[in-house]
């Protein structure tokens, strides 16, 4: 739940909360709500977005982004991203850029880009990247193995051209829906 | 000789509709000046709405470059705002009520605000009965004091000649009329309630 003493005086206050279905894994979860993995990514949604939502035209007030995983099949930060992403300019809160996500993994000394569950949990070095497509910059970055730094920039790289194709593909879809809309309002 | 046909004028076309998504660089600092929906970086204007962009040309300033949305942007009650509210309940130390007009614009969702015992009246605020005041079902108006706290309802008062009951129905269902800044009476039964009646300019009264 969101705070309440926590208001800051200069900025709005990010709040995220990530819970996943009972179903959309593979085995039916006992437990969706308050176990470590769904804190640890609302803590890495709220840095993300904080990176990219202006706070400081929104003092003393809080953004709630609530996200819930129906089917989970591999790349579920990057897709919490994305999706969240759509829903904050949605609701016209102003953003810096779009955050567009993707997850990257190193089999075989290839880089793969947007990993399937079958691939994480083949065991190998998993990288999550969030980028803001216009200036380049990364939002989050996040890796939990052990990879060579020779091949990082590899993997980088094709995490970060994934993450442009996502850009482009969104892109396309604001454009035409706020022409439809703007259509519809005449 | 060839008769000429005549052609009828052609309309005038609307400039084309620039549409924007955030992240989108708009044009040089030199060219425009920032406006609401844009912030600026390195010297350039970026977009940071989804919405069409437009250009209001000033007189000898720069154009102001701002992103409207189409949908509107609710109207939030701001600090000394003159709102509608409607009581929802009354305790002896406060009435809730629920906000349903900021100034002249219907909110399409309603908001929550208090009204304490001791902003009801500028006079004797101590002896202020709250039961004599307003009861639920009343249209008061009022004016905003504070945002509110971290419960989130905003802080009213009504301590003002022109703030107060405006529409109230006596115990019988029927509307009630003024008589004084204390006292409505209903018309059917001719018995006197107690209200901190509102002073209506009197053309807003329609009769």
């Amino acid at each position: 739940r969101g705070s309440r003493a926590r208001a800051l005086p200069d900025r709005a206050l990010v709040n995220c909360q990530y819970s996943s279905a009972t179903f959309s894994t593979g085995e039916r979860k006992r437990r969706p709500h308050g176990d470590r993995k769904s804190c640890e990514m609302g803590l890495q949604l709220r840095q993300t977005f904080e990176a990219a939502i202006l706070t400081q035209l929104h003092p003393r007030s809080q953004i709630d982004i609530y996200v819930q995983v129906l089917q989970a099949d591999g790349g579920t930060y990057a897709a919490c991203v994305n999706a969240a992403t759509l829903a904050v300019l949605d609701a016209g809160v102003p953003m810096r850029d779009f955050v567009c996500a993707c997850s990257a993994g190193f089999v075989d000394s290839t880089a793969l880009a947007d990993l399937s569950h079958v691939e994480e949990a083949a065991g190998g070095p998993q990288l999550a990247l969030a980028l803001l497509p216009a200036s380049g910059q990364i939002a989050l970055l996040e890796m939990d193995a052990r990879l060579h730094e020779d091949h990082l920039e590899s993997v980088l790289e094709a995490a970060a051209r994934a993450a442009r194709d996502v850009h482009t593909l969104l892109d396309r879809v604001v454009r035409q829906h706020v022409r439809e809309a703007s259509v519809l309002l005449g | 000789m060839r008769s000429r046909r005549r052609f009828p004028p052609l309309a005038v076309m609307a400039p084309p509709v620039r549409y924007c998504i955030p992240g989108e660089r708009l044009c040089n600092l030199e060219e425009g000046s920032p406006g609401s929906g844009t912030y600026t970086r390195h010297g350039y204007i970026f977009s940071s709405l989804a919405g069409c962009l437009t250009k209001s040309s000033e007189n000898g300033a720069l154009p102001v470059i701002s992103v409207m949305r189409e949908t509107e942007s609710q109207l939030l009650p701001d600090v000394g705002a003159i709102v509608t509210c409607k009581v929802s309940s009354i305790n002896s130390r406060f009435a809730k009520v629920h906000i349903l007009y900021v100034g002249s614009t219907p909110l399409k969702n309603s908001f929550r605000g208090t009204i304490r015992k001791e902003d009801v009246r500028a006079t004797e605020k101590d002896k202020v009965e709250i039961y004599k005041s307003f009861r639920p079902g009343d249209i008061v108006l009022a004016k905003v004091i504070s945002l509110g706290d971290a419960q989130s309802n905003y802080l009213l008062t009504t301590a003002e000649n022109e703030l107060g009951v405006v529409v109230a129905h006596s115990e019988s269902g029927v509307q009630m009329v003024p008589i004084s800044w204390c006292e409505m009476q209903c018309p059917k039964t001719h018995t006197k309630e107690f209200r901190k009646v509102a002073r209506v300019q009197p053309e807003f009264l329609q009769t």
